[in-house]
């Protein structure tokens, strides 16, 4: 049949009229549509506390509008951070608020890993685990408790290990933060611990890889001294950076010297030599507090070649520059700016330490603080206290846990000169079979994501029959736990917040609750308290205490009595405090601990900002009081190993034969604004992760154009990075910012789907059997298009 | 009158990024999806950019945080034809978002880049809409948004020093930007009060404004970085 | 066709019969072509039925590429709105005589293009719900208020220019009774083509074409100024009002030249638009393929010479970056071939001119695409990255409909006025061959100059 014209028309229209009616409803908003948040605000409040994202410990002020967290700026007195913060920080909203975060505690109901669970409570979980505890000391097996813990400065960590002892583990597994220069100045200073660097007091800083402005100990205290907020006392220091990509650190330091790749020590010795050669070393400081500078004899009666000798010998600026790339005047530069800029501090940096050889290349570096005399002066490297927080008393031992504790903990022996790889280590011994693991707490640690070898830690896990996770997310190791009783996140709990060492005063930040706690949620911290409560015995004995918040109260009496310090102040404030302290004055404010705890709690936190430089114990605890530059305990395990390495000698770690088929060297790094985690992540740092303004969300890798065009890949194409154990899927970008060859890795991303792009899990696996620190320089790999 | 200005110090930023982040905090900026940020719809009213120059090793990089530059002669609310753009008497360059239509003509007029247009509604979880800030008004779909100068802060401000009879003074008004910032390169106030940092921070010799040819007349300043 | 409209046909000129057929019989393949348009067009609807309910977003517009399809095609689309009411009201101002047969076909075009064209920015709007503000809160110092002033006018001032003309051939439909008896009483309104009649309606249309000319060029000059007015590289330039309205009229040349060789084909029309016809447009459209040229070649030379960083990002990106092959391409089809064939006398025949036709309105709009787009993606800020901008499905089908629409509306639009204008083809039978005999004449020296020389 043909339609007629009016048919046809009227069907035409027909049709047009019911779309357009139906659309008519959901197409029109009205005027008022969510012109407000969608809630009427009421009280509001500021409080401040302290951020607990990385170990900078930064001071924070949250805007509470009823009971919510709306934002979190800055808080004025915290001394470390002076109000500023770093991105991280500041979206610390977004992780309090995270959609992803647990509801409630979960208890596995399928087998592991199947992710089938089922809700319990708090009470129920916690009971459960106290069960399966105290089986094990039943048993007589308390060694065969293990907690893998990631950075916790301060009273958990103490708590933990009280716990641990008094239960009988020796298994304290820390899976956190590790830089090698404890190691370093353990050697030299016979001072078991990290240095201080003086920044805001130096002239010149002089960096060797050490990724100030981006994932150090406290970005905050770097970016604090590089703006210089007390111009007035002086010029701003001058920052320089030796590095071997153009990091962001680098791009904004005042100068950028680009080395080779595991090259760092051996331009720090090629200034050594100029600073020796043109006498510019502090010869006095030299002869008054250093030991093996000249040639000496040694324990055994050999007489061997000291510092000055070996630098003399080997360090030559031309041999140097053709080592590391760096033009022969730019090293004499370097050495006279160094000598010239007094007090000049150089600071060791991770690409230093994480190497085959990474004690001895962080011994070189410090050399240098050594021979300008930039130790224990105002603007160099100095010893810190911790804050004098009252000790937590001894643990009672009862049998149990004696018998426990002489067990040797779990993936020994340690290396002799640190703990690195101790997680590792651990899981391979439990993998192997070596150590039968019964029961493991995971506290901040997700070794499954973060590992360099994932597959080692599934087996182990695998093996440990009770495991239990504190994360208030579900992160792909509390996948494979028995129970999860998720942490309070920090806007919601006691902690106190210690800044790192690598700033020179103690600082005690106390993080408090800022919101209401989620129902459901238990302080980590509350729980072990409750869980050696219902142990009983000598661990009740040993955690007499209520709660977290009380603990905390107990330990800062001791910043109450100590008369030294104050509760943090404003600027003038602290200028006021140092004068007095200087001149040996110390005026009480407080004559009750009430008052002193509310105003410690009201500002944030507590500090001394007071360094005593003539404390002689400041500069060397070895058996002779000297600095060693020749450390006797490390050439004598030198020695014993029969190692062929050398002090002063073999500090780099040259490219030698790269594998066939991987032409490309990795350089892993932190791109500043994530968080040093595998922790889901927050949608404003997605959107601000790098320098390339169209990588949002998405992993990449970038290679010089050089690279990029031997490759014949251009920008934005799709690669696997491939090593020889593994591979991960990156966008490809290139960048002047790499040296051909290289290819910079940036780590702790992931795809928007979730699946991890690591070039963690691509290292070798080669370490330095002196720390135990995995090399993450040594990797090679090649680009495939994907 | 005052007339609302910034001097951001090229030579202390070290393109941390806390200030763009601050700002989306303070002013309920949605996130988009990782599709949709690669597609370029990201909003950033202050954004960090950089810029690489040279060939490694001779590489140099400088970072700029741009917000908008609330111009004095700002070619973007000429060009709107519903008035949804607007100057004020203290130079504050705002939006209407109730009356915007959403032609993203202000945008294309912006030599800065500054505007960002709402391509979907704003989206939070459910559990995210708790961290946002009841002064600032979330911005429906369809309409362009860009910095304030946090202008509600100002707002309050006033209010406060109007309550407690005295003046506006500089410290009682500064943007989350500037707050936040943890090497202090973000200077605010007001740029015709002598009293005021940025007063004679613009006339720093290293001082100049972004295509300062264009006569747009902006009033966030640069220092240039020093060499 | 019904035994009374036959009679009534029957008894019509042979002018009449030929050109009135069209509004009474209809074929076949007239509607299947019309479902297939009506069904593309639908498609269209339901985009921006999603478009709206959705958000902006379902295209693939973004930061920086504010603008894309739908800017493209407004401006495409008021380009070749020129060709009706710019090219009938020169050529009838210049009274060019060969005009009579084809002006109807170019007003029609003007008048129902318009609306797809203006309808673009409105699809374009983030906020369509509140398009009413324009005239609530209208800023009369932007460039898009100048825009819709200067578009309301010229669509009313075209749609008068179509109807006035129109009058004497309404009156013929109604008069002969063929169709819809009490619509065209309505439309030709009283219209009985008496004398003075006559006299007013032809004094009325010499008015309008001489006013609707300036308001034509007012058109594209505005909508060249949207661009030129902002800050941007390459938009910011004098010449875009004269090069807008240049490029309008070439497009438009190029469309009437399409839609002359389908209506003949399809209608039978050989002895209306002739190869005369074709000859001289061709002509025309040779003129503008140059014109095209030196204003293309002047716009792009003071870009290049003055080698801003801004604009030569832009500059480059077209000539050899990322948009090289749309920019060739239009440089294909606005000028090699055009140039190619339309200086040749042999193909400026209806088959020639379809081609050169095509290439041309390709050509345009990927002119407009060269305009819009690789400006929009290449800040003059050069620390900006680059944008890209892919256009989604939605608006593809959106511009889809729009081509799809407006070629049924013209098509329905045959089916209720005649094509040509019978009025004037019979007018210029009647008078103006021998009126243009003395104009002609007149034209000529002959006796002036005799008396010249005698006075001397
Ligand atoms: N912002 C931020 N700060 C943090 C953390 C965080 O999450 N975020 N987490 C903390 C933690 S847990 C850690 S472990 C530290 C990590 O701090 P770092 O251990 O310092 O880690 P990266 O930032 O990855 O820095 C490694 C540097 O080594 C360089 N590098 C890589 N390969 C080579 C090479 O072959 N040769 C040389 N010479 N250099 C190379 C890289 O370019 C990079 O600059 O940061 C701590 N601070
Ligand atoms: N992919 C990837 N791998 C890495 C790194 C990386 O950046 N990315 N960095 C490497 C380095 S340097 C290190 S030090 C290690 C660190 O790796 P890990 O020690 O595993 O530390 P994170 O991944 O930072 O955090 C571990 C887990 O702590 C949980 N957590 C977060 N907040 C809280 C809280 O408030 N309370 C409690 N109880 N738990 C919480 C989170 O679920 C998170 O998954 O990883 C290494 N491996
Ligand atoms: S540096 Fe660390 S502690 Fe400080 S704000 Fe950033 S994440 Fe928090
Ligand atoms: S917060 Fe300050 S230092 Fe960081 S990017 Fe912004 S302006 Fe630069
Ligand atoms: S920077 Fe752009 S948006 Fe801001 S006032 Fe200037 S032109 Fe307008
Ligand atoms: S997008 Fe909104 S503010 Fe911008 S020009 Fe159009 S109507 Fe005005
Ligand atoms: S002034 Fe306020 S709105 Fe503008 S960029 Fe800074 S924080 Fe954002
Ligand atoms: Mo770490």
């Amino acid at each position: 049949m043909r339609p007629s014209r009016r048919e046809f028309l009227w069907t035409m229209g027909a049709a047009a009229a019911t779309v357009a009616l139906k659309g008519t409803q959901d197409v029109f908003w009205t005027a008022e549509e969510s012109a407000d948040v969608g809630w009427a605000p009421g009280i509001e409040e500021r409080r401040n506390s302290a951020c607990l994202i990385c170990p900078s410990r930064c001071g924070i002020s949250g805007r509470l509008v009823d009971g919510r967290l709306v934002r979190i700026s800055g808080n004025p007195l915290h001394p470390l951070s002076r109000g500023g913060l770093c991105p991280r920080g500041v979206a610390g909203v977004q992780l309090l608020y995270h959609p992803e975060r647990l509801t409630s505690p979960l208890v596995r109901a399928g087998p592991r890993g199947a992710d089938q669970w089922e809700e319990a409570t708090p009470d129920e979980a916690i009971a459960r685990i106290a069960d399966q505890l105290q089986a094990l000391r039943a048993a007589g097996r308390p060694e065969a408790l293990a907690l893998a813990a990631g950075y916790s400065a301060g009273t958990m960590h103490d708590l933990w290990r009280q716990f641990l002892s008094s239960f009988g583990s020796p298994n304290y597994v820390a899976d956190e933060y590790e830089d090698g220069t404890d190691a370093v100045m353990a050697s030299m200073h016979g001072i078991q611990r990290r240095p201080s660097y003086d920044l805001d007091r130096a002239r010149l800083v002089l960096s060797f890889g050490a990724p100030l402005f981006e994932s150090w100990w406290s970005p905050l205290q770097a970016f604090v001294a590089f703006a210089s907020p007390d111009e007035d006392e002086g010029p701003r220091p001058r920052f320089v950076q030796v590095d071997a990509r153009f990091s962001r650190t680098a791009s904004r330091a005042h100068e950028w010297v680009g080395v080779r790749p595991g090259t760092h020590a051996v331009l720090a010795l090629g200034i050594a030599y100029v600073l020796i050669r043109d006498e510019l070393f502090d010869a006095d400081f030299v002869a008054r507090h250093v030991s093996g500078f000249e040639d000496f004899v040694d324990a055994d009666g050999q007489p061997r070649e000291g510092y000055r000798s070996l630098v003399t010998r080997n360090y030559r600026t031309e041999e140097v520059s053709a080592i590391t790339g760096v033009p022969v005047e730019r090293i004499t530069s370097l050495a006279r700016a160094f000598a010239a800029n007094r007090p000049a501090v150089a600071v060791c940096g991770t690409d230093v330490t994480f190497a085959p050889n990474g004690l001895l290349a962080g011994l070189a570096v410090h050399s240098l603080n050594v021979l300008t005399g930039s130790i224990n002066r105002p603007g160099g490297v100095l010893f810190a206290d911790d804050a004098p927080i009252q000790p937590l008393p001894s643990p009672v031992l009862d049998e149990t846990a004696r018998a426990g504790l002489a067990h040797e903990p779990v993936g020994s022996p340690r290396p002799r000169f640190g703990n690195g790889g101790e997680a590792l280590r651990f899981a391979e011994a439990v993998a192997g079979g070596e150590a039968a693991v019964e029961a493991l707490l995971l506290y901040y640690a997700n070794p499954i994501a973060s590992s360099t070898h994932p597959s080692v830690w599934r087996e182990a896990l695998a093996k440990i029959p009770f495991v239990v996770s504190f994360s208030p997310f579900m992160d792909e190791t509390a996948r494979h736990a028995d129970v999860i009783l998720p942490d309070l996140l920090p806007y919601e709990r006691w902690q106190d917040a210690p800044t790192p060492v690598s700033y020179p005063y103690p600082v005690w930040g106390l993080a408090r609750p800022l919101v209401e706690p989620r129902e459901g949620m238990t302080h980590t911290g509350d729980a072990v308290l409750t869980v050696a409560r219902s142990l009983g015995g000598g661990v009740g004995q040993s955690l007499p205490y209520e709660s977290f918040e009380l603990l905390l109260q107990q330990r800062a009496r001791g910043l109450f009595s100590v008369r030294r310090g104050m509760t943090l102040g404003d600027e003038f404030d602290r200028k006021h405090h140092s004068q007095m302290e200087e001149r040996g004055w110390w005026l009480p404010e407080h004559t009750e601990f009430g008052p002193f705890w509310d105003e410690l709690v009201e500002r944030g936190g507590w500090t001394d900002l007071f360094y005593d430089d003539t404390d002689p114990h400041r500069f060397a605890r070895t058996e002779s009081g000297r600095i060693e530059l020749m450390p006797a305990a490390l050439l004598h395990v030198l020695n014993q190993e029969g190692s062929a390495r050398e002090l002063y000698i073999d500090v780099a770690h040259r490219a030698g034969q790269t594998p066939a088929g991987f032409p490309l060297r990795l350089i892993p790094y932190r791109v500043s604004t994530l968080a040093s985690g595998t922790l889901a992540l927050e949608r404003w740092l997605a959107e601000q992760p790098g320098i390339f303004p169209d990588v949002l969300w998405v992993p990449w890798v970038e290679v010089a154009p050089e690279t990029a065009r031997a490759l014949d890949m251009g920008d934005d194409t799709d690669v696997w990075v491939v090593s020889q154990r593994g591979r991960y899927r990156a966008r490809l970008k290139v960048s002047h910012g790499t040296a051909h060859g290289n290819v910079g890795a940036p780590y702790g991303l992931r795809h928007p789907d979730g699946t991890a792009a690591s070039p963690l899990q691509l290292l070798d696996g080669s370490y330095d059997p002196l720390t135990g620190l995995a090399s993450w320089l040594s990797t090679f790999v090649r680009l495939e298009r994907a | 009158m005052a007339r609302w200005g910034m001097v951001i110090d090229l030579d202390r930023c070290t393109g941390c990024a806390a200030c763009e982040v601050a700002c989306k905090s303070e002013n309920n900026i949605p996130t988009v999806s990782p599709d949709q940020a690669n597609m370029g719809r990201a909003m950033n009213w202050m954004k960090v950019t950089a810029e690489l120059e040279g060939e490694f090793p001779d590489t140099t990089m400088h970072f700029y945080p741009r917000p908008c530059m609330h111009c004095d002669n700002p070619p973007c609310i000429r060009v709107c034809p519903v008035q949804a753009t607007y100057i004020d008497d203290e130079g504050i360059v705002g939006q209407i978002y109730p009356r915007c239509i959403g032609c993203r003509y202000c945008a294309n007029a912006c030599p800065y880049m500054v505007k960002y247009f709402n391509w979907y509604g704003p989206e939070w979880a459910e559990s995210e809409r708790q961290h946002l800030n009841p002064d600032v008004s979330v911005r429906p779909k369809g309409v362009i948004e860009k910095c304030t100068l946090c202008h509600h802060r100002l707002q309050k401000a006033r209010e406060d020093a109007r309550a407690e009879e005295r003046e506006l003074r500089e410290q009682d008004y500064q943007p989350a930007c500037a707050e936040i910032c943890p090497t202090g390169a973000i200077v605010f106030g007001d740029l015709d009060n002598p009293s005021h940092r940025v007063a004679s921070l613009k006339e720093d010799p290293r001082a100049m404004r972004l295509m300062e040819d264009l006569g747009t007349q902006p009033k966030v300043y640069y220092l240039r970085p020093r060499e | 066709m019904r035994q009374d409209v036959k009679e009534k046909m029957a008894r019509m000129s042979a002018d009449e019969q030929v050109l009135l057929r069209p509004l009474v019989e209809t074929s076949r393949g007239f509607y299947i072509v019309a479902a297939i348009l009506t069904a593309i067009t639908l498609l269209g609807v339901i985009s921006y039925y999603l478009q709206v309910s959705f958000g902006l977003g379902r295209t693939g517009l973004n930061r920086p590429g504010y603008w894309g399809i739908y800017i493209i095609c407004f401006v495409f689309f008021i380009g070749i709105s020129h060709a009706g009411t710019l090219i009938s009201a020169i050529l009838r101002v210049s009274k060019a005589e060969w005009r009579r047969s084809i002006t109807r076909s170019a007003e029609l075009i003007t008048v129902l293009v318009i609306g797809f064209g203006a309808i673009q920015p409105i699809i374009d709007l983030g906020r369509p719900d509140r398009v009413l503000n324009v005239m609530l809160h209208a800023q009369m110092l932007s460039p898009l208020l100048w825009d819709v002033t200067s578009i309301g006018l010229y669509f009313i001032s075209c749609t008068i220019y179509l109807y006035v003309p129109l009058l004497p051939d309404l009156a013929i439909i109604r008069d002969s009774g063929i169709k819809a008896p009490r619509f065209y009483r309505f439309l030709a309104a009283g219209y009985r083509d008496t004398p003075a009649q006559r006299a007013r309606l032809e004094r009325v249309i010499g008015v309008l074409s001489i006013v609707v000319i300036p308001i034509a060029v007012s058109v594209h000059t505005v909508i060249g100024w949207i661009f030129a007015m902002t800050l941007r590289p390459m938009w910011h330039s004098t010449i875009f009002g004269p090069y807008f309205v240049m490029g309008a009229i070439y497009s438009g040349i190029a469309a009437i030249l399409v839609a002359m060789v389908v209506l003949r084909r399809a209608f039978g029309l050989q002895q209306y638009f002739k190869l005369i016809h074709f000859d001289y447009l061709g002509r025309l459209l040779l003129l503008f393929s140059l014109l095209w040229f030196y204003f293309t070649f002047a716009e792009y030379l003071t870009a290049f010479y003055g080698g801003e960083p801004g604009e030569m990002r832009a500059f480059w990106a077209k000539l050899t970056g990322p948009f090289a092959i749309p920019f060739w391409t239009m440089v294909m089809g606005c000028f090699v071939v055009p140039l190619a064939l339309m200086s040749r006398q042999s193909m400026r025949t209806p088959r020639g001119t379809l081609i050169a036709g095509i290439a041309v309105m390709i050509g345009m709009w990927l002119e407009r695409f060269n305009i819009v787009v690789p400006t929009s993606v290449n800040p003059r800020w050069e620390i900006e990255a680059i944008g890209r901008y892919v256009p989604s499905w939605i608006e593809l089908s959106i511009m889809a409909a729009t081509f799809s629409g407006f070629i049924l509306l013209y098509m329905v639009a045959t089916k209720f006025v005649p094509i040509v204008s019978i009025w004037e083809i019979k007018e210029g039978r009647e008078h103006s061959v021998r009126e243009v005999a003395d104009r002609v004449a007149e034209y000529l020296p002959a006796g002036e100059l005799a008396a010249a020389a005698e006075d001397k």
